[in-house]
């Protein structure tokens, strides 16, 4: 779980204290979340489920960045589910052609980038809000993912299309005397070594380039934004393009761990993105937000779900709880919030 | 018995008006770490206008949350009719016959006026709301005050002004017999202005109490029947209004006596025309204006509202398109296409709406100082933190900007200090003409005097200083010449030195204007 631990040094805002509460508030529900479950059951604390829980937690992840960018301007991207499912298909259809695997991904993410610069277009050109340009993709999106494959998985891909999903670095393997391979360390799967990178990536953007910038000052007052010379337009399409990026990227992760382009995968996800972004501490009012705090947020929820899982709690009881959760971690925030 | 009392002592009732409605004694408010009201005192007659003056943060406003209910007071009594009170919500006070009017109107825009004025008391019939019962009682409010406003206006159709009205409407209906104003005429046209005035004589003739808050204290001598000062949370007196001044007003506002308003200009004026617009035009309210600005000028634009002197500006900075005309700098036609062209070129505009379109409150005032000037920051594409703390730390210092830190959120500023951030921002973008559309509205009496002297300051560097005040006292202190806006028109351009309130209000009426 070593993304875990790192996740709060990516985009450390010593600036705000609130941030830093806030920040701490979460990692300290994250560690008594870890804590609760080791206790609860000693199969949870071993390496494979925390490698287990890193590859879950790391879609939520890859979405709730593309969702943390465009909250942050005070949009939305409730496309991303969808766009997953499309930028998976894509790839994996372009890939079932004999279109080398790497180059298959990389039209996988395109794809995505394109959605992407099609709701910052009708974001920013037609003027219309996030959240219908965006709910127009998410149903537009999934119609040509399923349109294409006619609704059915894309199967008979090479090999090598599992390998980002399913591989892992550092993965040491030793046949036991009798002869049965016994895995001595899981390796880390490339989508965490991904997530991270990513992570880093994005908030290193954020924090110390003008363009993330421009977006925390889009979020905070667009009219001051604009009369302060940052074009509004194309910085706001930029973080819609980037948010369809990172959903390609986890579409390609996802259909590569599975093998298949599955045309019907990613439904709802970008609710438990979104739900990532504001559990982290991300305003839906925009101009407030840091990836860390995404991270952490993915990781609740993804802990949450192994760890009841494990627990034998009913995959229903589970909604209940994080939906819970939610509530729970905003109010906490808007109390802090009002003093 | 004495009328004005010049000690710390509460006033004694007898300002030859009415009888006392209302008083609060020895009233004591804490904040965790600030001693937000410091036995106060103010005492209410009915029929009277009484001023409640003080600087922002004297704790005007907070006083008047303790009388309504708002807020609990920590000791001291509120006394209402005669009776000890003890408000618990704003609906008790309300109820009682209090209301108060914010500068910041609480109305719903998408509803209609009556709807408005009857939100969550809607007369019934059975479980439905009884609309046409609710529009009638609106409207006989309506017509008490001679406005023309239909109850079934949508509220966000009407000007600022109107809305107002419509909130003097609704205090009429709650059969109000304290009402407190704060900051009423802030929005206003004069010509509104005198036409709220009237109501309010009207308001005083029925026996209102009216308990009145306003930054304007050359206008306070239409209405006001006594003043109380606040500072710092403290009281310091109440007097008749005949019997003081606006000069010693301000004195006891800010605890000191102001020599002066405005600064010794310190800037020349030079015979170097270096800004010029020639026959601009713009979407609304803006039409062939022309106008220029010499090295070491500070120009002001006066007019009344809606003129067509912001719409200019924003029209010059590329904000709003324009339809025609140039806009020249040091003799060189710049396109000002958008806000990005027009920053690139030079030119800044500081919107007289800070918190709405100049600043991002939310975030700290480094950010906002480089925000308009990222490249500059930035090492190969990533902002240095290094470079980005010295040009804020830089900025703080050039311009005493009253701050903890440079990671100090901007809301958490007082509103003098807002303005400088903005200030800040456009000098370390370099700005060579930069636009002030009301610098000093919402700002202390001390705060104003320091903005006062930047402008000066930057004109003196040969920065160009464009004024844009509805205060007329404003532009005769600071300015060397008026360009005076009427209807979206230029109607003059006067030397300051040679002409005076009256001239420019007859130039921005329409009763004068100049062949240019």
């Amino acid at each position: 779980m070593a993304s875990i631990d790192t996740a709060p040094k990516y985009a450390k805002q010593p600036i705000d204290r609130n941030d830093l509460i806030q920040k701490f508030a979460a990692l300290a529900g994250l560690v008594l979340l870890v804590i609760a479950f080791s206790l609860a059951n000693g199969a949870f604390h071993t390496m494979s489920n925390a490698v287990t829980i890193a590859l879950q937690t790391s879609t939520i992840a890859f979405i709730g960045l593309g969702a943390t960018l465009t909250i942050i301007t005070a949009g939305i991207d409730l496309s991303l589910g969808s766009v997953l499912a499309l930028a998976g298909v894509v790839s994996a259809l372009s890939a079932q052609v004999g279109i080398p695997v790497p180059i298959a991904m990389l039209i996988g993410v395109l794809t995505g980038a394109v959605c992407g610069l099609f709701n910052g277009l009708v974001v920013t050109r037609l003027k219309l809000p996030p959240f219908i340009a965006t709910l127009g993709m998410m149903m537009i999106a999934r119609g040509v993912a399923l349109q294409i494959t006619g609704a059915r998985p894309v199967s008979g891909l090479p090999e090598s299309f599992g390998t980002l999903g399913g591989g892992s670095l550092f993965r040491i393997v030793e046949m036991a005397p009798n002869g049965f391979p016994k895995v001595i360390f899981p390796g880390i799967p490339y989508p965490v070594i991904l997530m991270a990178i990513l992570a880093v990536a994005v908030a290193v953007m954020l924090r110390k380039t003008s363009f993330g910038r421009h977006l925390y000052a889009i979020g905070s007052n667009e009219e001051a934004a604009r009369l302060s010379g940052v074009k509004v337009d194309r910085v706001k399409t930029g973080a819609y393009i980037l948010s369809g990026a990172m959903a390609g990227i986890a579409g390609i992760v996802l259909m590569s761990r599975l093998v298949t382009g599955q045309p019907n995968e990613g439904v709802a996800y970008e609710l438990d993105a979104i739900a990532a972004a504001v559990i982290g501490g991300t305003s839906l009012a925009g101009g407030v937000g840091t990836i860390s705090g995404t991270i952490i947020g993915a990781f609740i929820i993804g802990i949450l779900r192994n760890g009841l899982n494990m627990n034998g709690v009913s995959f229903f009881i589970q909604m209940i709880i994080i939906g819970l959760v939610i509530i729970a971690t905003v109010w906490i925030d808007q109390l802090r919030n009002r003093k | 018995m004495p009328a004005a009392t010049v000690s710390q002592k509460p006033p004694v009732s007898d300002a030859g008006v009415g009888e006392t409605i209302l008083s609060a004694r020895d009233v004591v408010k804490r904040f965790p770490g600030v001693l937000a009201l410091d036995n106060v005192h103010l005492e209410l007659n009915r029929g009277e206008v009484h001023a409640l003056c003080g600087e922002n943060g004297a704790g005007k406003s907070t006083l008047m949350k303790v009388i309504t209910g708002l807020y609990q007071p920590d000791a001291g009594e509120v006394t209402y009719k005669g009776k000890p009170v003890h408000f618990a919500t704003l609906q008790d006070s309300e109820a009682a016959g209090i209301t108060i009017i914010h500068q910041e109107l609480n109305l719903v825009p998408h509803l209609t006026v009556a709807e408005n004025i009857f939100l969550a008391r809607e007369p019934k019939s059975g479980w439905f709301v009884d609309r046409r019962k609710m529009e009638a009682d609106a409207q006989v409010y309506l017509d008490r005050l001679k406005v023309d406003i239909k109850a079934s206006d949508q509220v966000l159709t009407l000007s600022v002004a109107r809305q107002q009205m419509v909130e003097i409407a609704k205090a009429l209906s709650l059969n109000a017999e304290v009402l407190i104003m704060d900051e009423p005429t802030s929005a206003l046209t004069e010509s509104e202005i005198d036409q709220l005035f009237k109501i309010i004589h009207e308001l005083k003739a029925d026996g209102v109490a009216i308990a009145y808050i306003s930054h304007r204290l050359q206008e306070l001598g239409r209405i006001v029947d006594r003043v109380t000062v606040m500072r710092d949370g403290g009281y310091v007196w109440t007097k008749r209004f005949d019997e003081t001044s606006v000069d010693d007003i301000v004195a006891a506002m800010v605890g000191r006596s102001l020599e002066h308003q405005f600064p010794e200009r310190k800037s020349v004026p030079t015979d170097e025309v270096f800004f010029e617009v020639k026959g601009l035009s713009g979407p609304k309210n803006c039409r062939d204006v022309s106008f220029n600005l010499r090295r070491g000028e500070i120009l002001g634009f006066a007019g009344l509202m809606g003129a067509g002197r912001t719409e200019t500006a924003r029209a010059i900075f590329g904000a709003d398109t324009k339809t025609a005309g140039q806009v020249v700098l040091e003799g060189t036609e710049i396109d000002t296409k958008t806000p990005v062209d027009a920053i690139q070129a030079g030119l800044a505009y500081l919107s007289e709406d800070r918190k709405l379109n100049g600043l991002s409150v939310k975030m700290t005032v480094k950010e906002n100082i480089t925000m308009a000037n990222m490249d500059a920051v930035c090492r190969n594409g990533f902002i240095s933190d290094a470079a980005e703390a010295e040009a804020a730390r830089e900025a703080v210092e050039k311009l005493d900007i009253k701050t903890p830190t440079i990671d100090q959120v901007v809301r958490n500023l007082s509103g003098g200090n807002q303005q400088k951030v903005v200030i800040g921002k456009w000098l370390f973008r370099q700005s060579r003409v930069l636009f002030f559309d009301e610098p000093t509205r919402g700002i202390d009496v001390g705060a104003k005097f320091a903005i006062y002297e930047l402008l000066d300051e930057l004109a003196s560097e040969g920065i160009g200083v464009i004024m844009i005040t509805s205060e007329l006292p404003e532009i005769l202190g600071m300015t060397d010449r008026v360009v005076v806006f009427h209807e979206g028109e230029v109607a003059g351009v006067l030397e300051t030195a040679k002409t005076d309130q009256e001239e420019i209000m007859q130039y921005a009426s329409g009763v004068k204007r100049m062949d240019l």
